[in-house]
């Protein structure tokens, strides 16, 4: 154990901060148009992205032609911090960064990764990833979209739902069933669907906060025509190759939601005194009380994620990230209903600048779609009670 | 940042894990809390490893290991809920006496020759604050006049030091125990050696010279001790966890294993969540204090309470989860409960740190 990181690893963080000093995106145009989907590219994130490609900071442990300079494990986990600690969001379409492009890269033939991986690379366009269905949320597995060989094409129909940024991706990273026959994790394929293909039709899903900026969305898939070519990795492989892609986020995932945590209890700790000032002594202990557990969670997260990580790097696999993705959710979860109780009246005003302002009843709402998607909470208890712990299913 | 153990440290965790499973097994628990035999002759195995010189300077004729190092003995002892003196001197007296550069009286306790407590707390309050216990000079010679309670390995001890409060501030001193008046409560956790102290007028040594100079070195110990007994929580809370997830996937209720429902499934992550939570910050704060890192007071603080949220889930779902078997006598469950739950209460309770850690953080009222 060790608190300080080597003198090599402080040395790549003294380089990439002085990068980000001359080419982080202006203040300003981050906030005349600011990322509110998560396909949507505003103009400077473009610019930033295909700077980061350019210079080999945009995935740091990638080769330089892929946007890299074959960083370490160590070296992109503190690439990470820094940009945090900077406010700056590293794309605005994180599934497409964190997900698609490194499956096709993966999984993809020379062509897919010319036509689909490289432009999302280089900023140039955006995708989302169909995955859940009305009778396939956690239950994945379930899903009953049908592609249908014909000839040299797919027939695809079916919906797909919760689909981020559906909206605005110019291509869909597509799960179907192929072979309707099959147990049902053997069964399913992926495909490159552009969304301007016909018969995809998009249907924005608003949401409990902010109705005008919706990201979900319902997809519906009627006779959609793909080429053969457009089949990702093997056929009926796409259950394999999903638990592949989601590796590739989990593996640093945690980080955001530490970084995000300590950032509102930051925000949370520089206000409370004054809000606490006016209020009586029984009041302020109780407020005291619950802010010192979540500071005890802040700080456990982060030690966690970390000792976490250091068993990664050691070992290569980190399966206590479900008991992260569960714990990081859950405590940011808390901490603003708190900063929200302790505003009073001040928390109730809504709009869109205040979705991530701690303290608003906005910023709690928000946090639903960590706790729900991506593997709810309950899904996250049965992984580490039956991966991690070793109970049995059933 | 790596809060992962490095491999030498988890060969001593394993070392001293496979030596108290020889030697420190449930039946020699049981032999305590039956009153069928004592820990002396566990004490004395743990002497000859040197175990009580594992985290003094090499050149003070210890072992030479950090606190991290002694952090890991202290969770192994809570893992075995071992009875004996060891917890107390090597993570109060002796650190106390190594601080206060006391060399005989380091080497006779390194030896196993003589047996120390520290004396600190009064009325629960593991805090200088809390401190009325006064010592008098007159002359060459002190005298100590108050009681401390619950302190720790004072059943067995040949001397404490104890902190006492001059017009100068506090300071340590030394009082042999033929000179105080001892009482030993009958114990929930016979193991802990706890007892009561009175200080009639009891003739002293200076240990430390009382002033700003000895309250910081008070300070450190106290928070060094507090960590250390969150990781002796934590060590059985850990074992806790594990006897009880054993218990889950061999019992039978409606013909399947009781692990294999969900609801108990959900409480289990929860309970490895508590453990998991509380060990890391508790790794932190024995990193923050071996490398004296700028937040080490908060660290303490942090440790201690993430401690106490961990025995209160741990101690209440691994009895709830055992069923009836857990409540009886026979089975050893209640060692390990009774060691988490008087850990808690031990070097601060796990309120007592909260606010504590409020009062850092700029929160509530002033300590």
């Amino acid at each position: 154990m060790k608190l300080r990181f080597d003198d090599s690893v402080e040395a790549f963080r003294a380089e990439f901060l002085e990068w980000l000093a001359v080419n982080r995106p202006p203040a300003e145009a981050i906030e005349a148009d600011p990322p509110r989907s998560s396909a949507y590219v505003p103009e400077w994130a473009a610019t930033f992205t295909r700077r980061m490609f350019d210079d080999g900071w945009l995935v740091p442990g990638w080769p330089p032609e892929r946007g890299g300079r074959n960083a370490g494990p160590i070296e992109t986990l503190v690439y990470l911090e820094e940009l945090n600690k900077a406010d700056i969001p590293r794309t605005t379409n994180p599934q497409g960064l964190g997900i698609i492009a490194p499956s096709l890269l993966d999984y993809g033939t020379e062509e897919q990764i010319e036509n689909y991986a490289m432009p999302l690379l280089r900023g140039e366009t955006s995708a989302c990833l169909g995955m859940s269905e009305p009778d396939a949320g956690s239950d994945l597995a379930n899903l009953k979209t049908r592609a249908v060989r014909d000839g040299d094409n797919f027939v695809i129909n079916g919906q797909k739902v919760w689909t981020s940024g559906a909206n605005f991706a110019d291509f869909c990273f597509l799960f179907c069933r192929t072979d309707p026959d099959a147990p049902k994790h053997k069964g399913i394929s992926i495909v490159l669907m552009p969304m301007d293909t016909p018969g995809v039709t998009v249907r924005p899903l608003t949401e409990i906060i902010s109705p005008e900026y919706p990201d979900l969305n319902e997809v519906f898939l009627d006779d959609v025509v793909l080429p053969v070519s457009n089949l990702v990795g093997e056929l009926n492989n796409g259950w394999a190759m999903a638990n592949g892609s989601l590796a590739h986020e989990r593996s640093m995932v945690w980080l955001m939601g530490v970084m995000g945590m300590e950032s509102s209890m930051n925000e949370l700790l520089a206000e409370a005194p004054a809000l606490l000032a006016s209020r009586s002594a029984a009041e302020r202990a109780t407020a005291a009380d619950d802010i010192a557990g979540l500071y005890i969670d802040t700080v456990a997260s982060r030690c966690l994620g970390y000792r976490g990580f250091a068993r990664y790097v050691k070992t290569g696999s980190a399966p206590e990230q479900a008991l992260m993705k569960m714990y990081s959710t859950e405590i940011r979860r808390d901490l603003l209903q708190i900063a929200a109780e302790l505003q009073g009246p001040a928390a109730l005003p809504t709009g869109l600048s205040r979705h991530g302002a701690v303290g608003s009843l906005d910023a709690y709402f928000t946090t639903f779609g960590s706790t729900i998607s991506a593997g709810s909470s309950e899904i996250q208890r049965n992984i580490v009670a039956e991966r991690v712990l070793g109970l049995p299913r059933g | 940042m790596d809060l992962e153990l490095s491999d030498d440290q988890f060969e001593l965790r394993d070392n001293i894990r496979s030596v108290l499973e020889g030697a420190c097994p449930p039946s020699v628990v049981r032999a305590v809390y039956e009153n069928e035999g004592t820990s002396a002759e566990l004490w004395q195995q743990m002497v000859e490893l040197y175990w009580p010189a594992l985290g003094v300077a090499e050149d003070a004729g210890g072992l030479g290991m950090g606190f991290v190092e002694v952090g890991l003995l202290a969770e192994e002892l809570g893992r075995a809920s071992a009875p004996g003196p060891l917890l107390a001197m090597v993570t109060q007296y002796i650190p106390m006496v190594e601080a206060a550069g006391a060399a005989d009286a380091l080497a006779a306790a390194i030896a196993g020759e003589t047996i120390g407590a520290l004396a600190y707390a009064e009325n629960g309050r593991w805090e200088g604050a809390g401190v009325a216990t006064t010592a008098e000079a007159s002359g060459d010679t002190w005298s100590i006049t108050g009681a401390k309670d619950a302190v720790l390995g004072g059943a067995n001890a040949d001397v404490f030091a104890v902190v006492a409060r001059t017009d100068a501030g506090l300071g340590v001193f030394l009082v042999e125990r033929a000179d105080v008046a001892v009482d030993l409560p009958l114990l929930l956790d016979p193991g802990l050696e706890l007892a009561d102290v009175e200080f009639a007028a009891a003739p002293a040594t200076v240990l430390l010279a009382p002033g700003p100079d000895a309250e910081a070195v008070i300070d450190a110990v106290a928070a060094q001790a507090s960590v250390a007994m969150a990781l002796h929580v934590i060590g059985a809370c850990r074992r806790i966890f594990e006897v009880t997830l054993d218990y889950a996937k061999v019992r039978e209720q409606y013909d399947r294993v009781i692990g294999s429902f969900q609801a108990l499934k959900h409480r289990f992550a929860d309970m490895y969540l508590a453990v998991e939570r509380a060990n890391a910050v508790g790794y932190y704060a024995a990193l923050a204090i071996a490398e004296d890192a700028d937040d080490r007071a908060e660290a303490v603080h942090v440790a201690k309470a993430a401690a106490g949220d961990c025995q209160r889930l741990l101690a209440q779902d691994g009895l709830q989860l055992h069923g009836g078997i857990g409540y009886t006598w026979e089975n050893d469950l209640h060692f390990l409960l009774k060691r988490a739950k008087s850990g808690d209460v031990l070097c601060g309770g796990r309120s007592f740190h909260r606010a504590r850690l409020a009062a850092l953080l700029g929160l509530g009222e002033a300590a």
